[in-house]
């Protein structure tokens, strides 16, 4: 019989390339107790998360990250159990008694919840849902649950993970079927993954309604009829207006994995277009991507490890379409030919290409979209100029824009402040073959 | 050199920007440890934009307070260690030099309200304790009794009986266990973990300085 310990480094080995932000939630403490109205209740979430600790690659290590079971029927070619021999699952109790431990030696935050799938989908979730209401009923945790969907699984089930989550994410692993079917072959996009995804998001739209119903009739206030409007408002794209959705559970919403770099022809532009179409049409609230990397004893342990540097670039692409309101096609003026993002930030090659037909940007005069597209000027820079404008403040010395916070460094080459544009060197003395000054000084 | 027109400040027209107003500096810069009350004299002479201003000498040497106070919580809760027995009393050692402590208790305290939390802080050799209530005590006697006295009187909870084991070495291998050695970046570990973290007590004997230790000094290994 494995020890706790043995079980906890094979089964943490295997998650190891999991990716989850620390506790991204926020609750409000004037709802009534989630999980019953006991004083006993112990946990709670942050905002922003708090790292307890760091692995030596610098990433936060803020969760109780393992595997529940690495026994598996799928066989995917870049998985990490696919090398392990031995076999091994927690049982609920043991799982939950580590995590209470843990939590109680202030080293961890929550809980990332992930399985390989034994036997069927819906028997290893139904042992996943054990632990987790274990530690919600009988240990009182309120604090912070990423719960992983395994491919497969039935709706009555994720009703339950929702109720029960401050997250819930599923695996795409590639961006179309093609690709997907290269990587892990016995698994459907549509019917185990994109469906899944769409339970998803209908679950949460209903629990959200339903939560928001028993909350008018308990109280009556503004935050009501704001959490309202968070749930229903999107953008002109069709992405969610709100982070938040202001419910009391499930508030870090449905994210998702890639693995960059697996699949032989997937480009980035294949993986910006799955990760544009999931923001619009399943309300992800993000996307993570983990670089590929070759483990011996798996069936690409021959193949070349994608570098680190593509995985970053797809992490600023996705900001610029999330929170900077970039469009799809917008990124697609930056691609080489290959598909591919080129090296350096997305967001100055765009800029280049954009103020070059655009001209220079005034701040007194830009709209928000405008400025946003100006490299050191990002969402909050960019509402404070707004806000200023609105009090009739003009904008006459770079240094008015230093103090609100924008890097000068950055945005000096495409802004015009008082009718003049401070250049670089480069273009200063070749004129002619700048890209910037041709815009309009 | 013509001066410009605008004689606004743009921190001045959004009232708040970057720094602290001067009711934070007023409320937060007590719990540093060499306030003098003279500073808060001074505070309440400047003006607000120069206050905020980080240029201004005054300004930085504030901001400089203000955020070693913040520094030192934020480091406490992300390091402090703690144990907490079956009769619901949590525990630890922290080392504290400015006037934290009750930001750091009631930290714990929304995380565990339902039990009793004993902070120790080495820099005054004092024990601070927070109760369900909320309420903070601050004692000079040592950890143990404090702790040892609480208990007394308290009755045994069941589901904090459940996790009376040693939590070291599960930590440590889950620690292990999430190493990707291909991804290893010292120079960012030390940016997220600096040197003066270790001196703290949580991290003292960490897993996390096995890998500082790497990186000896000739004269350390000497």
């Amino acid at each position: 019989m494995p020890s706790t310990l043995e079980k906890i480094r094979i089964l943490g080995e295997n998650s190891k390339y999991d990716i989850c932000a620390s506790t991204a939630s926020s609750r409000i403490d004037k709802y009534p107790k989630l999980f019953g109205d006991t004083n006993k209740w112990i946990g709670a979430t942050a905002n922003a998360g708090i790292c307890h600790s760091y692995t030596p690659d610098g990433r936060c290590m803020s969760l109780f990250k393992t595997l529940y079971t690495n026994k598996c029927i799928y066989n995917c070619k870049y998985c990490f159990s696919q090398n392990c021999k031995q076999r091994l699952s927690f049982t609920p109790e043991e799982y939950a008694r580590t995590f209470m431990k843990l939590y109680s030696m202030n080293v961890v935050e929550g809980i990332f919840i992930s399985s390989g799938v034994c036997g069927s989908a819906d028997d290893t979730t139904e042992e996943m849902l054990e632990a987790v209401r274990l530690l919600r009923f009988k240990y009182h945790f309120q604090g912070y649950i990423h719960f992983k969907c395994l491919p497969g699984v039935s709706q009555h089930l994720l009703k339950e993970a929702i109720c029960l989550s401050d997250r819930i994410s599923v695996n795409t692993e590639a961006s179309t079927k093609e690709h997907l079917a290269e990587i892990a072959e016995q698994k459907d996009f549509m019917n185990d993954i994109v469906t899944r995804q769409r339970w998803l998001k209908q679950i949460r739209i209903r629990h959200n309604e339903e939560t928001l119903k028993v909350m008018k009739d308990w109280r009556q206030d503004n935050h009501l009829k704001f959490q309202e409007k968070m749930i229903k408002d999107r953008r002109e794209d069709g992405y969610k207006k709100f982070r938040w959705d202001g419910a009391p559970i499930l508030n870090g919403g449905q994210t998702t994995q890639f693995v960059v770099g697996a699949a032989e022809h997937e480009t980035d532009w294949d993986l910006l277009k799955r990760i544009d179409w999931q923001y619009r049409q399943i309300d992800l609230r993000r996307a993570y991507f983990s670089s590929f990397i070759p483990i011996a004893g798996t069936p690409l342990a021959n193949k070349v490890a994608a570098p680190l540097a593509r995985e970053h670039r797809l992490y600023q692409s996705d900001w610029l379409l999330r929170i900077y309101h970039y469009k799809l096609n917008d990124l697609k003026e930056v691609l080489t030919e290959e598909g591919n993002l080129p090296s350096g930030d997305p967001k100055i090659h765009f800029a280049r290409q954009y103020f070059k037909e655009h001209g220079l940007v005034d701040p007194n005069q830009a709209s928000h979209q405008e400025l946003l597209r100006v490299p050191g000027i990002g969402p909050i820079s960019a509402k404070r100029i707004i806000n200023l404008r609105a009090q009739k403040f003009k904008f006459k010395r770079r240094e008015d824009l230093k103090s609100i916070g924008v890097v000068l460094k950055r945005a000096d080459p495409y802004l015009i402040i008082n009718g003049r544009n401070q250049t670089t060197l480069q273009d200063f003395f070749n004129p002619d073959e700048s890209k910037i000054s041709q815009g309009g000084i | 050199m013509k001066k410009s027109g605008n004689c606004q400040d743009p921190l001045k027209v959004i009232g708040r920007a970057k720094g602290y107003s001067r009711n934070e500096l007023i409320m937060n810069l007590p719990r540093h440890a060499k306030f003098t009350p003279n500073l808060i004299e001074q505070i309440e002479k400047l003006p607000e934009v120069h206050l905020r201003n980080s240029g201004s000498p005054m300004a930085k040497k504030l901001i400089r307070m203000m955020r070693e106070i913040s520094t030192e919580t934020y480091r406490a809760i992300q390091f402090t260690r703690t144990e907490i027995n079956n009769k619901g009393v949590l525990f630890g050692v922290v080392m504290l030099k400015h006037r934290v402590l009750d930001l750091v208790l009631k930290y714990f305290h929304k995380r565990w309200p339902s039990c009793i939390i004993c902070l120790y802080n080495e820099h005054t050799h004092k024990t601070g304790i927070i109760n369900e209530k909320g309420i903070i005590r601050v004692v000079k006697i040592s950890l143990k009794e404090v702790v040892q006295e609480i208990s007394r009187t308290r009755p045994n909870i069941p589901y904090f009986e459940d996790i009376q084991f040693s939590g070291e070495q599960i930590f440590e291998t889950l620690y292990n266990s999430q190493i990707i050695t291909e991804r290893e970046n010292p120079r960012y570990f030390k940016k997220m973990i600096p040197n003066y973290c270790y001196e703290l007590p949580g991290m003292r004997n960490g897993v996390e300085k096995r890998f500082i230790s790497r990186n000896k000094k000739l004269n350390e290994f000497l």
